[in-house]
């Protein structure tokens, strides 16, 4: 016993739709059934309805499960129900013959009718159950509000009743009690009733498929609640259950009103069926067009969907896409069309309309001249729509729709190509931008390869001497210009020195850069004489170089036992000389490297010879310094850069490389760096061991 | 920011282009622009006047050496005239009035081109 009320608190807390509570429950009423035939006592009455309504409950919340995951397609479900409706109606028609005249007839009392007649009412408890959980699901299919509240007061109202009729089986004097109940039952059943709203949803050929349904359906559960009721296992089904008999009579009851409804309204959403239909279809069309906005980035791919949605929204036999890139126009996709007579005939509506379109436009029995090579072909279309493709007031293209049968495109055509257009738009426009956005990405990164490349070509340390101090500074801009520095030890003795400048930014730049790098380095093992050097380098580039691009460069070699520094320089920028507070900017004669292949530019080269003295410095830079800009576009300019020096010249050279870099951030703190800074100083310091 | 600005003229057979503003990476292309149309319709006798130019930078002294070449090759020259002198400090670091004729008015230049074509007249 305590089992039992476990299993029916469990029963009732997970309202599962275990298997294993039917059978339970189907498997005691059974027992019940066989043990206790007819005991017309109360409590006997009281338990057995308590029994078969829990069975039916059980199955009816399993079934609701089942029904519930299959009702979003809601035609099979009905044909189930209807299945299980004839199930019931033949059982019923089928058990007066036998009932009259076979050997269960009333008299015998045999337990193989008991158990036959059992096995019956399951069958009739299962198919009403079945049709329940439909008309339950149907209730709330598509239905926007929770209407659970007023079904379930239905629910309850039914089982009442149920009850009621079997007090009323019991004294026939308290009909009244079930007469009432009965009342308020059917008016909330009126009430469920009208919950049809998801027939709108249905194809036209669901709808006409539903009306024929509902009027099969209607005509059975008329038949179950009403003629069935003086047969055999109607009588047999009294005696089993007052309360379920009543329950069937009510559910078949609630069956056909119902479908009474569905046949009204399935009949009045005919004429508007197709229109909801085309509606529905574009609906879904622009919500394929969205998830696709979301999941495709590849443009090529996109446009092909637009041109075959827009044959299923327009209901075309043909589409095309014309998109602008580089103000070009161009054929993207084309659905059921050649690209020849897709690129023929824009081109002549097009031309037709000067290439300017605001809105959608239609024309109607066209036909189309179309040459190629050397025949003509005559292409004829009923009705062709086009319609530009605007984003923000920009014309991104034009979309095209052809239909070759008997229908013109209509007003909706026309606006649903219009919209349809808008939104593919908005769509091809958004995968561009995201095209754009990673091709952004790509350069940004070619920029992370080039400023490597260059990081890596420059000495990763300043060499030191006993004589000479060396300093350098190195800050690249955001888009790498072309700046290069190196130290070269041609000897014990000799230490060689380039500062150039690349013109030109980015990849390109960083690939001269490394280009000149690899000259400077094997011509300052072979060469001594910067002169010759320069001289050198500028043949070695003249294969290399295009027209537009120059390298300007500082090439020296100091001697470090006497001081003595010869220098070249080819268009750089002066070389700052700072003795003692006295500045001097060396600018001897030459051209810049790639400027002149021929006489002119040797002929120009001087070179320079002198020889340092204590204390001496010398600052090499490029023009990244010279031009550092501030807030009002000034340069900060050579004279800045010479009066820091001045002030700067008796301290450590990393001190004077440091203030030179402090005084350009503060002055172009409010502008963007656009070249590359190199500083390189030299200090002369002799010293006699 | 950066504005600049081509304007064609004629004075004889020559053609001056003044600029004005910043010659830098961005307005490059349009100089390129105006010295290709020149070569397009054969005219290669060119003076160029800075007096409106405000800053060159190297992406735009890469349009001159561009197109130079194509001019003394078909008997024609650019000449650069009324340069201020910080436009011109940037021409002369880099050896261009080795490579190139400079004026300091106009009508120098074009003069320049009389004298050359009258020689080749004469002959």
């Amino acid at each position: 016993m305590k089992s039992f009320i476990d299993q029916t608190i469990n029963f009732y807390v997970n309202a599962s739709k275990k298997l294993e509570n039917i059978i339970f429950f189907g498997v005691i009423l059974f027992i019940f059934k066989i043990l206790f035939t007819i005991r017309p006592s109360s409590v006997f009455i009281t338990i057995n309805e308590f029994l078969v309504f829990i069975t039916l409950g059980a199955i009816t919340i399993y079934l609701v499960g089942v029904v519930k995951v299959r009702i979003v397609n809601p035609i099979p479900i009905i044909i189930n129900m209807g299945i299980f409706n004839a199930i019931i109606f033949f059982f019923s028609s089928v058990s007066t013959k036998f009932g009259e005249d076979s050997v269960l007839s009333g008299s015998q009392k045999g337990l193989f009718k008991d158990i036959v007649i059992v096995f019956v009412v399951y069958m009739i408890i299962f198919s009403t159950s079945y049709i329940f959980a439909t008309l339950k699901e149907l209730f709330s299919l598509r239905q926007k509000k929770d209407n659970s509240s007023i079904f379930n007061t239905m629910v309850v109202f039914m089982v009442v009743t149920s009850f009621a009729n079997t007090v009323y089986k019991w004294d026939s004097s308290l009909s009244y009690i079930r007469d009432a109940f009965w009342v308020v039952t059917i008016i909330l059943i009126f009430i469920n009733s009208l919950k049809v709203a998801w027939i709108a949803f249905l194809q036209k050929k669901q709808k006409l498929y539903l009306l024929f349904l509902s009027v099969i359906l209607f005509t059975i559960f008329i038949f179950n609640s009403i003629f069935s009721f003086d047969s055999f296992l109607a009588e047999e089904l009294v005696k089993f259950s007052p309360a379920l008999s009543f329950f069937v009579q009510i559910v078949m009851l609630y069956g056909a009103i119902y479908f009474g409804v569905i046949f009204f309204t399935a009949l009045f959403h005919l004429p508007t069926a197709e229109v909801f239909d085309r509606k529905a279809e574009e609906l879904s069309s622009m919500m394929d067009l969205s998830n696709l906005m979301t999941q495709v980035f590849d443009f090529k791919e996109l446009a092909e969907s637009v041109t075959t949605t827009t044959n299923k929204v327009c209901n075309s036999d043909s589409a095309w896409l014309l998109t602008y890139e580089n103000n070009q126009l161009n054929l993207s996709a084309v659905t059921n069309i050649s690209i020849v007579e897709a690129e023929k005939i824009s081109e002549i509506l097009l031309r037709e309309n000067k290439g300017k379109l605001n809105e959608v436009k239609t024309l109607h029995h066209e036909d189309f001249r179309i040459q190629i090579q050397n025949d003509t072909k005559i292409v004829k279309y009923k009705s062709i729509a086009f319609a530009p493709l605007k984003v923000q007031n920009k014309t991104n293209g034009f979309l095209f729709a052809a239909k070759k049968d008997n229908y013109s495109f209509d007003d909706d055509d026309k606006k649903a190509i219009s919209s349809y257009a808008d939104y593919a738009a908005v769509a091809l426009e958004n995968a561009k931008l995201i095209k754009e956005s990673l091709e952004k990405e790509r350069m940004e990164k070619e920029l992370d390869v080039a400023r490597e490349v260059q990081y890596k070509l420059l000495p990763h340390s300043t060499p030191k001497f006993d004589n000479l101090e060396t300093a350098a500074t190195f800050i690249p801009a955001f888009e790498v210009g072309g700046d290069y520095y190196d130290f070269f030890n041609i000897n014990e003795n000799l230490l060689g020195f380039v500062v150039a400048d690349v013109s030109g930014k980015g990849i390109s730049a960083a690939f001269i850069m490394a280009e000149i790098k690899g000259i400077f380095q094997s011509l300052a093992k072979i060469l001594q004489n910067p002169r010759e050097i320069i001289i050198k380098a500028n043949e070695t580039l003249k294969h290399s170089l295009d027209k537009k691009t120059f390298i300007t460069a500082i090439y020296g070699t100091i001697e470090l036992n006497t001081g003595k520094v010869s220098l070249v320089r080819a268009g750089h920028t002066p070389v700052i000389y700072c003795n003692h507070n006295k500045i001097d900017l060396l600018t001897p004669k030459g051209i810049g490297l790639g400027l002149d292949f021929g006489e002119k530019f040797i002929n120009n080269l001087k070179e320079l010879e002198f020889y340092l003295k204590n204390d001496d410095i010398l600052v090499l830079y490029s023009d990244g310094i010279s031009e550092s800009k501030n807030s009002k576009f000034e340069d900060f300019g050579i004279e800045r850069l010479t009066e820091v020096i001045r002030e700067n010249c008796d301290k450590p050279i990393d001190e004077i490389a440091n203030k030179i870099m402090k005084e350009i951030s503060l002055f172009s703190q409010d502008y963007k760096q656009h070249d590359d800074i190199t500083l390189v100083i030299f200090k002369w310091n002799f010293r006699n061991k | 920011m950066a504005e600049f600005n081509v304007n064609v003229r004629e004075s004889g057979h020559i053609k001056i282009l003044e600029l004005q503003g910043y010659l830098d990476a961005h307005t490059a292309p349009d100089l390129e622009a105006a010295f290709t149309k020149l070569v397009d319709n054969n005219q290669f006798k060119v003076v160029v006047n800075f007096n409106d130019l405000n800053y060159i930078s190297s992406a735009g002294l890469g349009v001159f050496m561009a197109y130079v070449e194509t001019m003394r090759d078909n008997m024609g020259d650019i000449k650069f005239a009324n340069m201020k002198d910080s436009v011109f400090n940037i021409f002369d670091l880099l050896g261009f009035p080795s490579l190139y004729e400079f004026f300091n008015d106009e009508n120098e230049a074009v003069k320049k081109f009389d004298v050359i074509d009258g020689t080749v007249k004469a002959e």
